[in-house]
């Protein structure tokens, strides 16, 4: 008898061990924001024409803000969020990275569109005024600054280099920091399409 | 499907909606929610020098707005911030540094030199204590009323309307708390628990007891 009561209470514990291993929260790569007020819905110029985040309510947005002639961390992010599209096969439909440019004076809209397709066919690339691109960057916490470079790239932005995940309704879901993956984005991606 | 079985799954479920409940209940885990992005931007301190947001990550940042020519009975957010001041070394903070930061809504008149003489008016330790405006004023409006949502307003008169409070940001630049109100407890009192609170979350917050940070925020239970 008291070795049934002992299994039986062992087999519970070790259920409901399992059962919170198994039934644990998802586990974010990025930084969770919990606000209650949709983010900041700004209205920017691309090579089609207008673009704001709102356009794509339904869908997650991804922001990105960086520029064309960027020399390495906006490639990588740009590089490693298309991978995780292409990982994500048909559930990349229901995902939009638009890429707001910092550099209004050498990234126009149609040099915006030719960059963002080399990394993948549904990027967009938006820009505008000085005070526009101020008004977005502050409101998503990127600083941003232009610093000297060499005499082949001309003058550098230093940027927060910070991806943004807008979820399906326009509340900013996610931050994720520079430096992640391709598989801990669509890991990410996956989870906020089946909430 | 055996009864037994059939049972086990029950008490395992039952158990599984027990613990989650006192989780919730008991709040053995507090944090403070992880409200919204703060603003980035580049002022100018009292020395000339310029302060980005960028400067401060990986620190806590305690920010205050006025005016240096706000004319009695001006709400005085100086004595709660010189209360946190002096009393910081009551909290536990890991080593994680914290800056105070108060934004100047009158770049007209508050120059560098004019809040210079009125931090070290009321005391303020400039190591730790900055004192800030930009001339672009439609930026400023930006940062500090859609990000910041401290609603300020010209009113003509050389006056400035606005509401006092105090946004606390974390390390990551996510506003954690905002102090709009008087409470029960005095304001220093309760920005001083939280900067605790914090600094628990930062110290924590690694392995398999980042799960019970997340959990805390997935219930809600947010320190008072």
């Amino acid at each position: 008898m008291r070795i049934k009561v002992f299994l039986s209470v062992f087999a519970a514990i070790a259920g409901l061990a399992a059962g919170m291993y198994f039934l644990r929260p998802h586990t974010f790569h990025g930084t969770v924001i919990q606000s209650p007020e949709r983010s900041f819905d700004f209205t920017l110029t691309g090579a089609q024409g207008d673009v704001s985040p709102s356009d794509f309510r339904g869908k997650i947005v991804l922001l990105y803000f960086g520029y064309t002639f960027c020399p390495d961390i906006c490639p990588g992010t740009l590089g490693n969020v298309a991978q995780a599209l292409r990982d994500m096969g048909e559930k990349a439909d229901e995902v939009q990275l638009i890429m707001v440019s910092l550099d209004p004076e050498r990234d126009t809209p149609e040099k915006l569109a030719e960059y963002m397709q080399r990394f993948h066919p549904s990027f967009i690339g938006v820009t505008g005024s000085q005070e526009q691109l101020d008004e977005a960057a502050s409101l998503y916490g990127i600083y941003y600054q232009k610093t000297e470079g060499s005499s082949a790239t001309g003058y550098l932005i230093d940027h927060t280099a910070t991806l943004l995940v807008l979820d399906r309704e326009g509340f900013l879901k996610l931050v994720f920091p520079f430096g992640v993956t391709a598989d801990e984005i669509a890991d990410d991606l996956k989870y906020i399409l089946r909430q | 499907m055996s009864k037994t079985f059939l049972n086990a799954i029950y008490v395992f479920a039952a158990l599984l909606i027990l613990a989650a409940f006192a989780f919730k209940v008991f709040q053995p885990i507090q944090v403070l929610p992880r409200m919204r992005i703060a603003p980035a931007y580049q002022f100018t301190d009292q020395d000339g020098q310029p302060l980005t947001s960028e400067t401060l990550r990986g620190q806590f940042a305690l920010y205050s707005f006025t005016y240096t020519q706000c004319p009695a009975p001006c709400y005085n957010m100086a004595e709660t911030m010189q209360e946190i001041q002096s009393r910081l070394g009551e909290v536990d903070l890991g080593g994680i540094p914290v800056t105070f930061i108060t934004i100047s809504l009158d770049p007209d008149r508050d120059t560098t030199e004019v809040l210079k003489a009125y931090g070290e008016s009321i005391g303020a330790d400039f190591n730790h204590w900055k004192f800030v405006t930009t001339t672009n004023k439609d930026l400023l409006k930006t940062i500090v009323g859609a990000g910041f949502e401290t609603y300020y307003e010209n009113i003509g008169d050389g006056s400035i309307r606005f509401d006092p409070g105090y946004v606390l940001v974390d390390g990551w630049g996510v506003i954690r708390a905002e102090y709009r109100y008087a409470t029960e407890v005095s304001d220093a009192d309760r920005i001083l628990r939280h900067l605790g609170v914090l600094a628990d979350e930062v110290k924590n917050s690694k392995g398999s007891t980042k799960l019970a940070y997340e959990a805390a925020h997935l219930f809600l239970c947010y320190a008072p």
